[in-house]
């Protein structure tokens, strides 16, 4: 948690300026109780001005949540880690990467074949292999409600490998190796196809011509990140290429580029870079070289191609909501203040100092912006979260994106710091008013 | 979820109640403004206008924001739009294997016109030199090391490949020409001289053309604005020698290297296969005709077959998501403009509750005032609106960018696109801001139409 916040200088910023500002408002709570009472006595004076500012920030805050949900998600990934992290090894000079079946021998720790080289670097759960298999519920039509989407892989991986499925039911994953034809999907998917755990689908292959599978659904992958995913096992896949050959008496054309991905774990960076000169260096790869890259420069280079519209989106859009957010606040404090002046006047001369005007006047603007801020995050996250199932945005590996916990910290920093900024010259020109001018206008 | 679903019905349904309210009777206070009618003096509102010119010019501000935004997110989605629908010709017939969406999936044999039926050989078209306009390609993905990569970001950057077997055929099919230089030799090979620890040693290069777009691309990784013919790039250990630059077309092609197919299918283990086979047509309804009969051919391999416009109609499927996000976003911000503009109109009417009441007793109707008060929300929202399409447009139009096209069925391409502000965006972005302006306008003004005479005066 410290780590993914310390990776991340904006969600640090936003978790420093709130907690600054939870302590500036209970110091302001606890010394002037009384003024606490004047900024809400304040706000309520014109219920539907407040009512709009608030809601204008919580829109905007929302906005802005979930836009930075998937920027935060994407910088996260692309991020390095200092330790356990994952390599992927694939195919050197082409997408999509399709490698004989045959190099991950050579880097499987149970593999009798393991280059004695990476001995100590690589254990035995520190690997997993992922074969790609695409294919339809129905030949005749290829809908997107027909299509399934399978990662082919070997079931003992999977708690140790992928990502999040650390805490997925040990039966579930029993119960796939058991069952040769078995397969887990992801709720979203399993409800769009609509079957139930239990049910049969066959499958005729999109990318393996000539290879259709008969499945049984064997269990539901969590929800959320897996939510449209769909995992087989290796062994029936295996098998089905085998059982080609020997039908048709040649092999499959993908036969000998079954494998799309091999992924490993290491300790460290400095085990990285040995992993990666040994493999990409091995005369055992030279007839299908191979690439060795962390999981997060892999990731880079897929979005790459994302790179200048998330640029628009992190500096253009971002940037031009929070204005908007500040002139919203700045309009409806600076006319509050216009409309109060008498009032400012009024208490210059009760003895008020113009710091504590100006304090006043922030301390509304913020308190509401705060609020407005905090509530419209907490809603952000529980709504995208719980009753949404992500944010529907698929782009790269990635259907949909979730609210952090530090949405939370994003949406009260903004509401506040926007409200700070907004209604810091309406503030000033209230502290500045002359009670003679003031006095000298009213009639 | 259903109470999430109900939720967020109600609301839309009531969103556009307010939104068909607000554009009716902003459509009527312009009607009287226009109109030879007695209303209350514009010059009232100018006036007005001008007393509160710092909370005016606030909320127009926060109009010139979203609408520029909005430009500048369309001009991108509409530049995305050209592209794929520029690269797709109409009358070509695109083939990939049976199955595959997308080009990078698919595999098909060598082929020949000549092993067609009859009548589907006279669907296709010749050029003046009597041959027939139709090519196998073979298209990969390939990973290029960036040169001087920034550090932080990605050191590898995926190259779309198209190999050829008749680059001449596949330009005048595709409707490519060249910008400089030339196409690249029959044999797609040649003899470069390379500096090598500071000497000069003879090499073989393999002969390509660039894309417009790549050629700016690859330009910048070597402190260029684009490469050009003559230059060497170095990708997966071999050495290509640039014989042309495409000229920019607008078209998918832009973002491609072209080069010979022997090229291609050698150096990724594609061997007699090929990736797709393009065919011209006489028409748009012949292609149709001929996918029909290409689809129903039994060859060695069962054939998908499709117009090239209808293959790249499907490829935006990712610019309608980017569509849908940044009409989403530019509405969700447009909300808060609005809410400004609300608070803007609301101040202004309880500062003239007094001057509203006088109009009433002068004798002007509560429509009257409305319309009035309407037409003021209306000017501050367009002068604002009007600023931030002038804005957006300058930021936006013309810019390059990068991106993917795809189906959303796996693959896609990479492109390199151009920004486009062009009639449709400005328009769209004009009746934002009027339907921001009038639903900004009308709930206070409503109130102000309410107003008492008399307890106005008090």
């Amino acid at each position: 948690m410290i780590d993914e916040l310390l990776a991340n200088p904006v969600t640090l910023l936003c978790v420093v300026i709130s907690l600054a500002v939870v302590v500036a408002g209970l110091v302001f709570a606890v010394t002037s109780p009384r003024m606490l009472l004047l900024v809400i006595k304040n706000l309520r004076r014109n219920l539907g001005r407040t009512t709009i500012t608030c809601l204008a920030t919580m829109v905007l805050v929302a906005m802005v949540t979930m836009i930075w949900t998937v920027i935060y998600t994407l910088d996260m990934v692309t991020t390095e880690k200092s330790k356990d992290f994952k390599l992927v090894v694939t195919e050197r000079w082409q997408i999509p990467s399709q490698m004989p079946p045959t190099h991950a021998d050579y880097l499987n720790p149970e593999s009798p074949k393991f280059l004695p080289e990476l001995k100590g670097m690589i254990g035995p759960n520190d690997f997993m292999t992922w074969s790609f298999y695409g294919g339809t519920l129905d030949p005749t039509k290829f809908t997107r409600e027909n299509l399934l989407f399978m990662f082919v892989m070997n079931p003992k991986h999977i708690r140790s490998m992928m990502d999040d499925l650390d805490t997925l039911d040990p039966a579930l994953v029993k119960k796939l190796g058991d069952t040769r034809t078995g397969v887990l999907l992801g709720p979203e998917r399993l409800a769009m196809i609509n079957k139930k755990v239990g049910e049969r689908i066959k499958v005729t292959s999109l990318n393996y011509k000539g290879i259709n599978l008969e499945l049984e659904i064997v269990g539901e992958l969590p929800a959320g990140r897996y939510d449209q995913s769909a995992i087989m096992s290796d062994a029936y896949f295996n098998d089905e290429l085998d059982k080609y050959a020997r039908t048709t008496g040649q092999k499959h054309p993908l036969d000998n580029k079954r494998l799309n991905l091999i992924w490993l774990r290491v300790r460290d960076r400095e085990t990285f870079s040995k992993v990666g000169e040994i493999v990409e260096n091995s005369p055992y790869f030279a007839d299908r070289p191979v690439k060795v890259e962390t999981a997060s420069s892999g990731i880079g280079t897929w979005l790459a191609p994302y790179a200048d519209i998330l640029w628009r989106v992190r500096w253009i859009v971002v940037p031009a909501i929070i204005v908007s957010m500040t002139l919203v606040v700045a309009n409806a404090i600076s006319i509050s203040v216009r409309e109060r002046m008498t009032e400012m006047a009024v208490l210059k001369v009760l003895g008020y100092r113009p710091g504590t005007i100006l304090k006043l006047v922030l301390g509304e603007s913020m308190l509401v912006g705060g609020l407005a801020g905090l509530g419209s995050a907490v809603l952000t996250y529980a709504l995208v979260n719980f009753a949404m199932g992500g944010i529907k945005f698929p782009i790269a590996f990635f259907p949909a994106f979730f609210v952090p916990a530090w949405g939370i910290a994003w949406g009260f920093a903004l509401g506040a710091g926007t409200s700070a900024v907004g209604s810091f010259l309406p503030a000033w020109s209230a502290r500045s008013v002359k009670v003679s001018e003031v006095f000298s206008k009213v009639t | 979820m259903i109470v999430l679903f109900g939720f967020l019905l109600i609301l839309g349904a009531i969103l556009v109640v307010v939104v068909v309210a607000s554009v009716l009777a902003s459509v009527f206070a312009i009607g009287v403004a226009v109109a030879p009618v007695r209303k209350v003096p514009f010059r009232y509102n100018l006036r007005n206008i001008q007393v509160r010119w710092k909370t005016s010019l606030v909320a127009a501000l926060a109009f010139t924001i979203v609408v520029c935004l909005l430009t500048n997110l369309l001009g991108f989605v509409k530049g995305m739009d050209r592209l794929t629908e520029g690269s797709g010709v109409p009358g070509n017939v695109l083939v990939l294997a049976d199955g595959a969406t997308d080009e990078a999936w698919s595999n098909l044999p060598t082929s020949s016109v000549l092993q067609l039926p009859r009548d589907l050989q006279l669907l296709i078209e010749k050029n003046k030199d009597g041959e027939f306009l139709a090519t196998q390609e073979v298209y990969v993905i390939g990973t290029h090391v960036i040169p001087n990569a920034p550090a932080g970001g990605p050191k590898r950057r995926f190259v779309q490949m198209r190999g050829l077997d008749n680059v001449r055929i596949a330009a005048e099919l595709h409707k490519i020409e060249l910008e400089s230089g030339e196409w690249f030799s029959s044999s797609g090979v040649r003899e470069i001289a390379r500096d090598h620890n500071g000497s000069t040693v003879k090499d073989t290069a393999l002969e390509v053309v660039l894309g417009s777009g790549l050629a700016k691309t690859f330009g910048q990784d070597v402190g260029k604005a684009a490469l050009e013919p003559g230059d060497v790039i170095e990708m997966g250990r071999r050495y290509w020698y640039i014989t042309g630059v495409m000229k920019p077309n607008n078209s998918a092609f832009g973002s491609e290297i072209w080069t010979k197919d022997r090229t291609v299918q050698e150096l990724f283990g594609r061997q007699n296969s090929y990736n797709s086979y393009v065919v011209r047509t006489k028409d748009e309804a012949t292609a149709k005709q001929a996918s029909k009969l290409l689809k129903e051919f039994r060859s060695e391999r069962a054939m998908n077959a499709q117009s090239e416009l209808e293959y790249y109609s499907n490829l935006t499927r990712t610019n309608q998501q980017f569509y849908i996000a940044f009409m989403v976003i530019a509405v969700v911000v447009a909300i808060g403009g609005v809410l400004g503009v609300m608070n803007t109109m609301f101040a202004a009417i309880n500062q003239r509750k007094k001057d509203i009441g006088v109009l009433r007793i002068l004798g002007y109707r509560r429509w009257q005032i409305l319309a009035s008060i309407l037409f003021e929300s209306l000017v501050i929202a367009l002068v604002g609106g009007i600023l931030g399409l002038i804005l957006g447009y300058l930021i936006t139009d013309g810019v390059s960018a990068t991106s993917i096209v795809s189906s959303g069925q796996g693959g896609g391409k990479s492109i390199v696109f151009r920004a486009v502000v062009d009639a449709t965006v400005l328009l769209t972005g004009l009746l934002f801001t009027f339907v921001m302006g009038a639903v900004g306008g009308l709930i206070p003004s409503l109130s102000a139409m309410r107003l008492k005479p008399l307890e106005s005066l008090k």
